[in-house]
């Protein structure tokens, strides 16, 4: 979207593979010439405005510091909040318990603690807002504690070093040479609009392997999680994506919604050519290819919103009108009639919700948007048993230094407390956290071996700016390069970097003083050691096969939800976005093809499938008058099936499948009176059914024969 | 506008207030650009955006602090 010459494109040469490596070469250099230039400009100005400690704002930037400016932007937002609400805490807290140590130190765990089990919710840059917010409440007070006069100065300067560091950071970013995240957002949503309406255009068999499928239902599920974390980190980099930012809400909304009732439609199909009924099958088919031609303009065209919106409103205009024509050739039996119908509700609904999607997307890639502003949000399924373990082990680290530190009247005590405060926080939201420790403790160490270098035979030899940006260059420069590598190494390069600007020792007035700095370095290590230690002892729950057991019980329950609470526009969006969060949170910890991983898809596509028949049919009972008969026997089929989820086992299953059987029967019964809000309601009570009598479902395990045999 | 100015018995520099107004200014700003699309035409949007902050700092500051 900028205008920024796009990059120098490397003229065709006869050797592809030195262009490409020049092209990514230059990606990394631009990244440590920018990284560079933000850490000596920040140094600079912290020194040029006598802050006490420049250290804290080259750690801010070496931290903050990433190729994107849009993650720049985000992170630093977040760190700046972060910073902020934990120095007012760290205030409070002063100003509360000045001479009760044990209070104070405790007060400050559960703060901090507090703040780790909130980062362990969020798995975007939130996290680090609130690892932050702990930390910085640590960072301000602890030093302090034995002069507690002076906690307000100590808060302001920790404030301006960071601030000072977020601006700088954020300036060279987003100023020099931007990498810009927009570009990427745009082109990743591109493609998965695209692939989404490749594969439902080749679809037009209507019979797609079951693995197949759930591949592409997979990848799906996954564009619709990593579209919202882009949007999230996009909208402070461009002031004309945040104005779109509602609109990308709605256009994932409705991406949610197509993939929904495109897989909906492809279960019942298999279902039906799986019992063999062949003429509704074929009849579907029929209904469906006029969709597939719809998305199938001139090859230019195919991905083009603006072309395709038109054609699919069009074809689901002309719908109603085939389906009468369909139904006229059926044979005249009721239960291919319900059969028939059910399949071309769901199409019809498909339709509806692909052309949203499409029109979406046009207003998005036009010029101006018109139009107002949606009020859509994306809900987060969370785990808050995950966050109470997380609580319950920063709270215990905390509380384990303290004690120690009290006792031992060790003068590096804080110094401990406050890397453990980071590590604790950090490393709580990570699959493997001790291995994450033990890594970071290796990089780090490096990168503090190094500092002592420079601070006691490069800086001693330094008479002024220059001479210091001179002597440490090459190796800040090591460390950015490191990180641009990927693989191992960029991990390995961010710890060297955060290890080597926490130690290295640029203070006003600047200090000489090795065996301060080796008692640091010393206490820190032991901050490390002991967090990984908590670590062995209250192991993270992040990735463990109880935490899995827990997100698929909370992926069932969200049927449970659909089906109990109160109706309102939101809810049907809000299931839709909390059982995907829950669902690629699972994913992203189970191996692909694993017996796990496929379980966990069959669970997540019936509960996709029945969470959404369940409120429509909800919907369609509060919004059309049925009689009291029906309407009873529906309520009882929707709590039956809620409590099918809640807790499934085989006597559950009859039970739902029965009060089904029931409420299917008394609509049948009802519908004589020619009335169109008991057919709806008998369509979705079928397709309610026939996604319970799905013997390739997750639900297949807890049929009994008996009851499936007699169909109908 | 006096050089500093006291919040709750704070002082704070009349200059970090002058920021933080332009802030929020430049906020406003940014949102209504961003809508209309205008920055489609400048060449290097962040660059334009700087600047205009730094046309809205340097103008209020001078102009409240001198």
């Amino acid at each position: 979207m900028s205008a920024v010459p796009s990059n120098v494109e490397a003229a065709p040469s006869r050797q592809p593979w030195l262009a490409e490596f020049l092209a990514s070469e230059r990606v990394s250099w631009l990244f440590v010439f920018k990284g560079l230039l933000a850490m000596y400009l920040a140094i600079w100005l912290a020194m040029w405005l006598q802050l006490e400690k420049p250290t804290t704002t080259l750690v801010t930037v070496a931290i903050v510091m990433h190729p994107q400016s849009g993650m720049v932007l985000a992170k630093s937002f977040f760190r700046a909040v972060g910073t902020l609400a934990g120095s007012a805490f760290g205030l409070v807290l002063v100003a509360l318990f000045p001479q009760q140590r044990e209070l104070f130190l405790g007060t400050l765990a559960l703060w901090v603690a507090l703040c780790a089990g909130g980062a362990t919710l969020y798995r975007n840059f939130m996290a680090y807002g609130f690892v932050l917010a702990g930390y910085s409440a640590a960072i301000v007070v602890l030093p302090a504690m034995t002069h507690p006069t002076q906690v307000f100065d100590s808060a302001v300067m920790r404030v301006s070093e960071v601030l000072l560091g977020i601006i700088v950071a954020g300036v060279v970013s987003d100023a020099v040479w931007p990498e810009r995240l927009r570009a990427m957002l745009r082109r990743n949503a591109r493609a998965q609009f695209a692939h989404f309406l490749d594969f439902a255009r080749n679809s037009t068999g209507g019979a797609l392997a079951r693995g197949e499928m759930e591949q592409a239902y997979l990848r799906f599920v996954r564009a619709a999680v990593e579209l919202e974390n882009a949007r999230a980190a996009v909208i402070f980099e461009d002031p004309e994506a945040r104005a779109r930012s509602s609109r990308m809400r709605l256009l994932n909304q409705y991406y949610m919604a197509a993939t929904s009732s495109f897989q909906s439609v492809h279960r019942l199909i298999n279902r039906l050519q799986r019992a063999g009924r062949t003429v509704v099958v074929d009849a579907l088919m029929q209904l469906y290819r006029p969709i597939s031609q719809a998305l199938s303009p001139e090859p230019a065209g195919q991905h083009e919103p603006s072309i395709l919106a038109p054609r699919l409103r069009a074809c689901e205009q002309q719908q109603p009108q085939q389906i009468r024509e369909l139904r006229a050739t059926m044979p005249d039996d009721p239960v291919t009639l319900i059969e028939l119908d059910t399949g071309a509700a769901l199409l019809q609904r498909f339709t509806s919700d692909l052309r949203h999607f499409t029109e979406v997307e046009s207003t998005l890639r036009s010029k101006r948007l018109r139009g107002h502003v949606e009020r859509v949000s994306f809900r987060r399924g969370n785990d808050y048993a995950g966050a109470a373990v997380a609580v319950l082990r920063t709270f215990l680290t905390m509380i384990g230094l303290s004690v120690f530190w009290l006792a031992s009247g060790w003068s590096y005590g804080p110094v401990a407390m406050l890397l453990a405060t980071v590590f604790t926080g950090i490393m709580a939201t990570l699959p493997n956290p001790v291995g994450a420790v033990v890594n970071a403790v290796i990089s780090q160490g490096v990168g503090m071996a190094v500092a002592f270098v420079i601070t006691f035979w490069i800086l001693p030899g330094c008479d002024g700016f220059p001479t210091l940006v001179a002597g440490t260059l090459p190796f800040l420069l090591v460390g950015l390069y490191l990180q641009t590598l990927g693989g191992k190494l960029a991990p390995f390069g961010v710890g060297y970097m955060v290890g080597l600007a926490f130690t290295v020792v640029l203070s006003n007035p600047m200090v000489y003083a090795p065996a301060t700095f080796v008692n640091t370095v010393i206490a820190q290590l032991f901050g490390y050691g002991f967090s990984a230690a908590m670590f062995i002892v209250i192991p993270s729950l992040v990735g463990t096969a109880w935490q899995r057991t827990r997100h698929m019980r909370q992926l069932r329950q969200q049927v449970v939800r659909a089906a109990t609470e109160p109706l309102s526009d939101d809810l049907m969006h809000s299931f839709e976005s909390i059982s995907r969060d829950l669902f690629e949170q699972v994913v992203a910890h189970t191996r692909p093809d694993s017996h796990a991983s496929r379980d966990l898809l069959a669970w997540a596509l019936t509960v996709h499938d029945s969470g959404r028949a369940l409120i429509e049919l909800r919907q369609v009972l509060a919004g059309n008058p049925v009689p009291a008969m029906v309407a009873t026997a529906t309520r009882q089929a929707v709590q039956d099936v809620a409590r099918l989820y809640d807790n499934p086992d085989a006597a559950r299953w009859q039970q739902a499948d029965q009060s089904l059987s029931t409420a299917i029967r008394a609509a049948a019964a009802a519908q004589t009176e020619a009335h169109v809000g008991i057919r709806r309601v008998l369509l979705r009570l079928y397709q309610l059914r026939s996604s319970l009598r799905d013997d390739e479902s997750a639900l297949a395990a807890y049929q009994t024969p008996a009851e499936a045999a007699h169909a109908t | 506008m006096p050089p500093e100015v006291s919040i709750a018995g704070v002082l704070v520099p009349a200059l970090l207030l002058v920021f933080l107004g332009c802030l929020l200014l430049m906020w406003l700003l940014d949102t209504v650009i961003g809508r209309l699309g205008l920055y489609r035409y400048a060449w290097h949007p962040p660059l334009v955006r700087l600047a205009l902050f730094f046309c809205l700092f340097g103008a209020a500051g001078l102009l409240l602090l001198s």
